[in-house]
């Protein structure tokens, strides 16, 4: 076990855990003064001089009840926070895989969010104030704790998806969202990727209000899921499987899902992807993109003798991708698809983990875990890239925080 | 607007210098450029108007490529500018600074892509937020940011503002409905923020640009995100004997778990006001609430029930609902008119723009009526009750020597009972020019040191709408050393996918 880095002397060797914000402050300042470069997580190591952990920033939530708003400590777990925010009958409706091994802190700096991002957003969409310490130690909030507030930079939304870049979060401010008081899941199977897309386009220009409409490939499926009034929620899961039978081209069949059986087709859902190990892609595309995305991934996983399963925001465009077997194909398998995507004005960021601290069946997903980030492949930034160097070069002129840990390796 | 002569050898235009002026005209249309001082005095404020300044020229570009032109010139030569939408800003960000350009972005109207499939709609700046709307209503799609002013604002000045609007409280800012810009940088560069699809790779500076108050760069293009309207919509106008109890009514829909599409509040004042107005037929009571829900129609007329029920319990006098589209333009007419309806009641008026968490409403509407008659100086209110988001309206009359300053200081002493109870000093309208100066009440020095790092690295020259925002101008200092790209990047590593 290392020895916890005092406050005052910055040791290489150990990490820095510091138990209040004045005590980060005071170690970064020491670390940038020195000139020693941070990371944030047990993987950091490897590319910082130090690792810092923010395990212990856990103060207790700040839960303004009628103001549907709350604050929360960096180090705190979503899990934790929502079963607290839960008494109240509100959550922070944020649904990353490993819920109850992500850190707030993670959770902003990496912007991750789940399947219930079709109707709440990501972090991003969700956070309404930030207070964080810069590579200097100086301590700086932004925004507030008002769900409209205009005044000044929106540092805050910046600092969402920065990973770790530009300073160090140490609590956050979020819009909470009422506890829905019934939920019901309509599990679709159908035929093939072209099937999907049509379903998707159906569904996304009904009169309905899903909370997800989620995609898993192969076989291919839609997870659409329905979160308000008992009422409400089982008439619109209906209206879906009305749908999914008047197009009889489409193959599909649905089936209602509720209470355990619901949440048990969620846990599925989330191991699958999640729970696995591999190679794991994140492609963005036009919603209308999706279904030849998932075709082209079809045809690219057999040519390159790629194991693939895949899950995402089917009406959003955003889809995860885990490759299995045959890892020396993986990079060709990845060029392949970034070209497909980028003609169509998409992406793809592929994340691995990094070595050493590598475990058989862990997680591993976009970086939103207690143990940091992983290692990422950016791809094309754009012509913003010098832009977004300019920003780090004056939030963190000395390269301090997580070098080449942002994105585009910022 | 009578479009100008080109610039004559003989045309003084104060603070710039000849060659400046030459290399203007020759980088965009001469009919591009106002010189004549009758033509400058439309660009002197924003609808601030008590802050005024005259711009040495203004330039009305009509594509990016100009717009880029102005700016790298400005940029050689160190003058100040200034970007300006349709001028409905209410905090003086497109102030001109004087001897400086203003860029006048109206003639960028153009409408690029409409895409139902993918429910995006990409944009000049200078299309109204109201034009969006009308071009995708065919197919049963609107664009949901509005704020009161949406019929003439422009989408650039939107997004500068990331303008609210009354149904913000469920669908969010114009930051929740932008997905990608073209800007303009202070240097003249052309660079993409965000994009059609989500989740480009980066950082988010459409985040920071978005609300920026135009002091990081000049949006050319937009892409917004459009939503299907919702198969029902029931507004709920409902009179009240008082404001604490129509706040009453407020909180307990709220803890009820529902999060309605829209939740106002107008005091006797303002009613009277907009009754004056636009006859929006509102009842004679202290208070009205306007509680609208949206969404499926199940759901709506479940959830509707117990809104009604609670407004009756908290002590409504009135309740009257609605599903019929016109009978809700009536009603949102009434709402959306009462600034300018003011007008009708006294002679001037200072329109201030606060926050306080939902919860500190009774508290604070108290102050400020102690306010009221402490100042001698009427003052209605309206706000979007669902966030807290106060605009009290402080009657003045200009004529009487003083009282314009004392309204501004009625004003200023509201934003204190705001941040006191936890909240801002701006929840839609902007900081501006207007409230620069009240900044440091809200943030640290360390809080604006932050912000000003964001400024230095899109503008370290400081010429991109300065004297905004910031309650002191600072320089940026020596912009820091080169990008330092970590070991593994370096060795051609960290990019093998």
């Amino acid at each position: 076990m290392n020895q916890v880095n005092q406050v005052n002397q910055v040791n290489p060797a150990n990490p820095i855990a510091p138990g209040s914000v004045a005590e980060l402050a005071a170690a970064l300042q020491r670390a940038n003064a020195d000139g020693f470069t941070v990371g944030i997580g047990s993987n950091a190591a490897r590319r910082a001089d130090v690792a810092l952990s923010l395990a212990q920033l856990t103060a207790p939530i700040d839960h303004y009840a009628g103001d549907l708003v709350a604050t929360v400590a960096a180090g705190a777990l979503l899990a934790d926070v929502n079963t607290l925010l839960g008494r109240g009958n509100q959550w922070l409706p944020l649904d990353p895989p490993a819920s109850e091994r992500t850190t707030v802190g993670a959770l902003v700096a990496t912007n991750d969010s789940g399947p219930r991002r079709h109707r709440y957003g990501t972090p991003r969409d969700l956070i309404i104030g930030i207070e964080m310490v810069l590579a200097d130690g100086r301590i700086a909030k932004a925004g507030g704790r008002v769900v409209k507030n205009v005044a000044g930079y929106d540092l805050a939304r910046l600092m969402c998806g920065s990973f770790g870049s530009l300073a160090v979060i140490t609590s956050a401010t979020f819009k909470l969202s009422p506890v829905p008081a019934a939920s019901r899941t309509v599990v679709v199977d159908i035929a093939d990727a072209r099937a999907l897309g049509t379903l998707t386009q159906a569904l996304a220009a009904a009169p309905l209000t899903p909370s997800t409409i989620e995609l898993e490939s192969p076989p291919y499926r839609l997870f659409v899921r329905f979160e308000t009034t008992l009422l409400a929620a089982d008439r619109q899961a209906a209206a879906v499987c009305e749908i999914c039978t008047q197009d009889a081209a489409l193959s599909a069949s649905a089936t209602i899902v509720a209470d355990e059986t619901e949440a048990d087709v969620w846990r599925r859902y989330e191991a699958r992807v999640w729970r696995a190990s591999g190679t794991l892609l994140k492609v963005a595309v036009l919603p209308t993109d999706v279904s030849h995305l998932l075709e082209c991934l079809e045809r690219m996983s057999q040519a390159h003798g790629v194991e693939y399963r895949a899950g995402g925001r089917a009406a959003l465009g955003v889809i995860y991708v885990r490759l299995t077997m045959n890892e020396d194909h993986h990079a060709n398998l990845v060029a392949d698809l970034r070209r497909e995507a980028s003609a169509r004005g998409g992406s793809v960021v592929v994340h691995t983990r990094l070595g050493p601290h590598e475990d058989a069946g862990a997680t591993a997903h976009i970086g939103a875990t207690a143990d940091g980030f992983h290692d990422i492949r950016w791809g094309d930034i754009g012509d913003a890239l010098p832009l977004m160097r300019a920003v780090k070069a004056r939030f963190d002129p000395k390269g301090t925080l997580n070098p080449g840990g942002g994105p585009g390796g910022l | 607007m009578a479009i100008n002569r080109p610039i004559r050898q003989d045309d003084t235009v104060i603070g710039m210098n000849r060659a400046f002026l030459d290399a203007l005209a020759r980088a965009v249309a001469p009919e591009s450029i106002l010189t004549d001082p009758v033509d400058l005095l439309t660009y002197e404020s924003d609808a601030l108007v008590h802050l005024r300044a005259t711009p040495g020229i203004v330039v009305l570009p009509a594509t990016t490529a100009e717009v880029q032109a102005v700016v790298r010139l400005c940029h050689s030569e160190h003058v100040p500018f200034v970007a300006r939408g349709h001028g409905t800003g209410l905090s003086g960000g497109a102030l001109p600074v004087p001897d400086g350009v203003l860029i006048g972005l109206s003639r960028l109207n153009r409408v690029l892509d409409v895409d139902i499939p993918n429910l995006r709609v990409t944009i000049e700046p200078g299309v109204t937020n109201a034009e969006i709307t009308r071009l995708v209503s065919p197919f049963g799609c609107y664009y949901a940011p509005d704020p009161s002013s949406q019929i003439v604002c422009s989408i650039g000045g939107n997004i500068a503002e990331n303008s609210g609007g009354a149904h913000c409280l469920k669908y969010g800012f114009t930051v929740h409905h932008v997905l990608g810009v073209e800007v303009v940088l202070p240097n003249g560069e052309l660079v993409h923020l965000g994009g059609r699809v989500l989740d480009t790779p980066g950082l988010d500076l459409l985040a920071a640009v978005v609300g920026s108050e135009g002091t990081l760069a000049i949006v050319t293009k937009a892409t917004v995100r459009i939503m299907r309207r919702p198969e029902a919509i029931v507004t709920l106008l409902a009179g009240f004997g008082s404001i604490d109890e129509a706040g009453e009514a407020v909180s307990a829909i709220i803890a009820s778990g529902i999060v309605p599409a829209a939740v106002e509040m107008m005091d006797r004042l303002t009613i009277e006001a907009a009754e004056a107005a636009v006859h929006p037929r509102f009842p004679d009571t202290s208070a009205v609430l306007i509680v609208e829900l949206d969404g499926p129609r199940c759901e709506v007329d479940e959830l509707f029930t117990t809104v009604e029920a609670i407004c009756r319990s908290a002590g409504a006098s009135t309740i009257e609902t609605t599903r019929d589209e016109a009978e809700r333009a009536r009603i949102w007419k009434g709402r959306k008119a009462a600034f300018a309806a003011m007008g009708r009641v006294s002679p001037n008026y200072y329109v201030q723009d606060g926050v306080v968490p939902r919860t500190r409403l009774p508290e604070v509407l108290r102050r400020i009526r102690e306010l009221e008659a402490r100042s001698g100086l009427r003052i209605g209110n309206v706000f979007h009750a669902g966030d807290g988001n106060l605009h009290p309206l402080i009657c003045y009359d200009e004529s009487i020597p003083g009282q314009a300053a004392h309204a501004e200081a009625v004003a200023s002493e509201i934003l204190n009972y705001c941040i006191e109870a936890g909240g801002s000093i701006t929840g839609e309208h902007g900081v501006g020019a207007d409230k620069k100066a009240s900044m440091p009440k809200m943030f640290t020095a360390g809080d604006l040191e932050a912000m000003h790092l964001l400024r230095c690295a899109f503008d370290p020259s400081g010429i991109c709408n300065p004297g905004k925002v910031f309650p002191t101008p600072r320089l940026c200092g020596e912009v820091p050393g080169p990008y330092r790209q970590h070991p593994l990047e370096r060795a051609g590593l960290a990019e093998r996918f």
